[in-house]
């Protein structure tokens, strides 16, 4: 469908004001709000995760275009009638770890994946283990996504996760980790699920690790 | 020095391994290795926290940071500029200090508790981050003025170390000459990016006050350390872990010309480029070597993209290399084999024909081990001389 179509390009370049007129009208024409979100926001992420694989958009444009998907998402929240998307998705909680207090990162992560169609808790910075694990319990969360930006701070990931295991709810949640000092080597040692190295490939881990 | 067996024999093998390669002052190798000539060695540059440095101290039973760097065989010797005398830096009631730029910094401590415990100076305040126009931005009360600093000690303070070594005028890191990483701190990161997608005016206001600032105050650096300088350092992270953080058309937009400027300001001092940056930025190196680039620092092995085998075979006629010793997964991760791999891989590739200065690609950062530590500089001594 066309406006769809449109939708998509707007998400996908970041035209959040157009994005959100046209999710209003979309919504107006009783399209669904699923079907918006996986033929508008989720088509228009995936055309700009292409292209960035291709280097042909980088930062800026994830940037922009993360904050458009998170946009049209809260106009068709009050929509979502037969059940919140997240509840089809999955709910993330997600932080950068304790001692690092870098976040572009993240956020960009945050609001892909929250563009893509899950919850997400967002705790900020600098979170301690003992937090992650209380929130992910309160929220009964399917995922835990950790980021570091520094070498040393990234070992606090590893203490989250032991702190999991202690707690007794490792098997019940899935870790996926990433920031500039991981890979999957570091992933696999410290017994995360999952490593992405961007925010598009975060999404697509995120959906496969909630399935 | 203290002079216990102990010390004495930890620090054999480097000597030993000196005596064999050395023939030549630190500043005449680095000299030669920077003009792409072969030196005796490859010469060595020393980055790392302040956690590692002291730790080094005690492991080699150095009691100074410069008798640590003479044993140690470090030809570059790093001169930070001239002294601060402006206002006192403003300190608020939420522990946050002011810096140059009118940015508040707070301390933030990692790995509490543990053994690689450090700290990190953090951007807490943006002051620019919620104006919305031109004119906002034009009369902020916090740019800086090149007349806020003491240029009368710099020369000695590098004379100091000239004829011996090599001295890079390497700036404060927080207020190193830069475009890009004074605008995120003035801007804030996120809305910088926003800002570049789709902001121009406000991207090119804010670069304009810091090209301007750095445009005047480098020339009087420069005249003050009256030809005591070898090289002039400058430093702004446009790369990420996989590519570069932004695309070479808006590198070329927003960026060229103040790069290009830096450049030809330290070239009409006689002094050579070195530039940092982390991550890849294999994209942009045709143009950092366009506009005046002499040496590429960082070289992160891990960022994709930037291996030094292919950046020597591709650029090496050009452009001459620091770095390319692993921090985020061989120094805090591997072992001392692999420290020692790495090292020699790095030498076996960017040995020939001069042009390299063996360093890590960034600070060795205080999650590294000593035995591992040892290993790096061990393998420099072990496999630099030609």
């Amino acid at each position: 469908m066309e406006g769809l179509k449109k939708l998509a390009e707007y998400v996908e370049y970041g035209k959040r004001q157009e994005a959100k007129s046209l999710a209003q009208k979309l919504l107006g024409e009783n399209i669904s709000p699923d079907t918006i979100v996986k033929e508008g926001i989720m088509a228009g992420l995936n055309a700009l995760g292409e292209r960035f694989e291709k280097f042909e958009a980088f930062v800026p444009e994830l940037m922009v275009a993360g904050r458009a998907a998170k946009e049209v998402l809260e106009v068709l929240k009050p929509k979502m009638t037969q059940g919140p998307l997240h509840k089809i998705k999955g709910t993330v909680v997600i932080g950068t770890v304790e001692g690092d207090v870098h976040d572009v990162g993240k956020n960009i992560v945050a609001m892909v994946i929250e563009g893509g169609g899950f919850k997400v808790i967002d705790l900020g910075v600098d979170v301690p283990p003992s937090k992650f694990i209380k929130e992910v319990k309160y929220h009964e969360a399917n995922i835990l996504a950790l980021s570091a930006l520094y070498t040393p701070t990234r070992l606090a990931m590893k203490g989250t996760l032991e702190l999991l295991r202690t707690e007794g709810i490792r098997d019940s949640i899935k870790v996926m980790v990433g920031g500039a000092p991981i890979d999957q080597n570091f992933c696999d040692l410290i017994g995360a699920d999952g490593y992405a190295p961007d925010a598009p490939a975060a999404l697509k881990l995120a959906e496969r690790l909630a399935n | 020095m203290k002079e216990d067996k102990l010390y004495k024999d930890r620090r054999y093998k480097i000597n030993e391994l000196r005596a064999k390669n050395e023939k030549m002052t630190a500043r005449e190798r680095t000299l030669k290795a920077i003009n792409f000539e072969e030196a005796d060695r490859i010469p060595i540059d020393n980055w790392m926290v302040p956690e590692i440095k002291k730790r080094c101290q005690e492991y080699w039973g150095c009691e100074t940071d410069n008798e640590l760097l003479a044993f140690l065989g470090v030809d570059v010797r790093d001169n930070y500029g001239p002294s601060y005398v402006g206002q006192e830096f403003k300190k608020f009631d939420d522990g946050t200090v002011a810096d140059l730029w009118g940015v508040r910094r707070k301390i933030v401590t990692y790995g509490k508790g543990t053994s690689y415990e450090g700290i990190f100076k953090e951007v807490a305040w943006s002051p620019l981050e919620h104006m919305n126009t031109v004119e906002e931005i034009n009369s902020y009360d916090g740019w800086p003025s090149p007349d806020w600093w003491d240029y009368s000690k710099v020369k000695s303070d590098c004379a100091a170390w000239h004829p011996e070594y090599f001295v890079l005028n390497k700036g404060d890191r927080l207020d190193r000459t830069a475009q890009l990483k004074p605008m995120m701190y003035l801007r804030g990161i996120e809305q910088t990016f926003i800002d570049l997608a789709e902001n121009p005016k406000i991207v090119e206001c804010i670069r304009d006050h810091v090209v301007n600032y750095f445009v005047e105050y480098n020339p009087r650096v420069f005249e003050a350390v009256g030809g005591e300088v070898d090289m002039f350092m400058m430093g702004d992270d446009v790369g990420g872990q996989r590519g570069p953080l932004i695309s070479r058309e808006m590198w070329r937009r927003y960026f060229r010309d103040g790069f290009r400027k830096y450049c030809d300001i330290a070239h009409s001092f006689g002094l050579k480029v070195m530039y940092h940056t982390c991550g890849d930025v294999y994209q942009l190196i045709p143009d950092f070597i366009d506009n005046g680039l002499d040496m590429l620092q960082s070289l992160q092995p891990r960022a994709t993209n930037m291996d030094i085998k292919r950046l020597k075979q591709e650029f090496g006629k050009h452009l001459s290399f620091q770095g390319a010793m692993d921090i985020q997964q061989v120094l805090p991760l591997g072992r001392a084999e692999d420290v020692k791999k790495m090292v020699k891989y790095a030498a076996d590739n960017a040995k020939p024909g001069g042009g390299y200065i063996f360093c890590t690609s960034h600070n060795i950062q205080a999650d590294t081990s000593m035995e591992n530590v040892v290993a790096l500089f061990e393998a420099y001594h072990e496999y630099g001389g030609y």
